[in-house]
């Protein structure tokens, strides 16, 4: 396997770290010394030669490649088995609807949010319960780790030069998590977005910070969700109004209460859909009347059809919590589904 | 014991773009506004209208705005840049 990178060569492990962040290669964290033996490692487990090209940014027309995939998911810590849901992952990001550019650039400041449906969840011993949106994983820790080194590294996406984030947030980290499949009764999120469910899949999305939510004290599907709803419409109030993929994540003891009434996904999306609108003269009661003029009673709903919800199955046994993750900028960005080592609609090879 | 460690950076030299030639003066000239469309863009580029034709003697300020405040020009105002003598693209957030 022919690499091409620069080889740099440094004294000991410390002085990795060193010329590593001495160089801005790193998020501030100690690094995995990408050797070529780690970075062939992964290139091998993902059949991908190290000259692939994954995409090109369109905004930069700048390519990316397997290799520099690869060392960047060394990087973070990365074993060979989890690169090939860094290489679908970037994939996904780098498609036009993504609007990547955009995202990674914004004074908004939003995260890349990534969710694993599929087997690749229990070959990656993943953990979508305790602590799922924390650090609840290997897998998901270093695989959410390895997107953003790869903004750092390949998109040169650093913060006060291509990140013009005012604020950011942890998720910008990693922000990875894997559904909850085996202890559910619904569609998995792929499956919701047409993959099949024997097939391995990353959704991303361009994610702000998540919202908690608790209610606890009810057992009826309508006020459990209404909860979600109005979290929605606050973000809507006092953030952005634009529709979008807005996520939402529940956790099994609401879950259950759900699944016992017989509410579906599509019930749950078609309920949120309907309920998380808000008029504009609301702006007017969070100190933003300045910009309702004469649309007050505009009504603005948070998503465009209810396929815009991300509903995931995610959290931990006990609580009655959950969480919304708003969108970035949610009717120019879209979330991007993309299947994992499988090309769903190729054709046969040619005779 | 040494490491021998890859470069994670994309190594590519980005194109460098040359500066225009600057303009003497903008007395008689066209200058083209490229807006993302953002609220506070609309006072901004209108007093700099203003400045541009009263101060300045700007033959005509032509204002575009983006589709899409967090993506590049749209192709048809990009089309229209030779036709400027000058171009100022605001942030405006």
């Amino acid at each position: 396997m022919q690499l091409t990178s620069k080889v740099h060569e440094a004294s000991d492990i410390a002085a990795v770290q060193e010329l590593y962040h001495s160089r801005g290669w790193t998020d501030g964290l100690p690094i995995v010394p990408p050797t070529a033996e780690a970075v062939e490692a992964c290139l091998e487990w993902a059949m991908l030669p190290p000259e692939q090209l994954i995409g090109v940014e369109p905004v930069r027309e700048r390519a990316v490649t397997a290799e520099k995939l690869a060392i960047n998911a060394v990087m973070a810590g990365c074993l060979p088995m989890h690169f090939p849901v860094v290489v679908a992952a970037v994939t996904a990001m780098l498609q036009p609807e993504f609007l990547l550019h955009g995202a990674t650039a914004s004074t908004g400041g939003c995260a890349v949010l990534l969710v694993l449906n599929g087997p690749i969840r229990l070959e990656l011993a993943t953990d979508p319960t305790f602590n799922v949106l924390g650090a609840s994983d290997r897998a998901t820790m270093a695989i959410g780790r390895a997107l953003r080194l790869v903004l750092i590294n390949v998109l040169d996406v650093r913060p006060g030069g291509i990140d013009r984030s005012t604020l950011g947030h942890p998720g910008k980290i990693s922000y990875c998590l894997a559904e909850d499949e085996d202890d559910s009764n619904w569609l998995s999120l792929a499956e919701t977005r047409d993959i099949p469910k024997e097939i391995s899949a990353v959704t991303v999305m361009t994610a702000g910070a998540p919202r908690q939510i608790m209610n606890e004290w009810t057992t009826e599907p309508k006020e459990i969700l209404e909860t979600f709803a109005a979290e929605i419409r606050a973000n809507m109030r006092h953030y952005s109004i634009w529709p979008g993929n807005y996520a939402i994540l529940v956790p099994k003891q609401l879950r259950e209460h759900l699944d016992n009434a017989g509410w579906s996904k599509r019930d749950v999306a078609e309920f949120i859909f309907e309920r998380a609108r808000i008029h504009r003269h609301e702006w007017a009661e969070v100190g933003k009347g300045a910009v309702v003029r004469d649309r007050g009673d505009t009504v603005y709903p948070a998503m465009e059809s209810p396929d815009q919800l991300l509903v995931i199955a995610a959290g931990g046994p006990a609580g009655g919590f959950g969480a919304v993750i708003p969108p970035w900028l949610g009717h120019k960005s879209h979330a991007v589904t993309m299947a994992i080592g499988a090309c769903l609609d190729c054709g046969p090879p040619p005779a | 014991m040494t490491f021998r460690v890859l470069d994670p950076s994309s190594e590519v030299d980005t194109a460098q773009g040359q500066r225009a030639p600057r303009l003497a003066s903008l007395e008689g000239k066209t200058i083209g506004f490229i807006s993302n469309g953002k609220e506070g863009t609309k006072g901004f580029f209108g007093h700099l209208d203003r400045m541009l034709r009263q101060d300045f003697g700007a033959a005509d300020v032509v204002l575009r705005v983006k589709s899409n405040y967090s993506a590049p020009a749209d192709d048809p105002i990009v089309a229209e840049l030779p036709r400027w003598d000058a171009v100022i693209s605001g942030i405006g957030d």
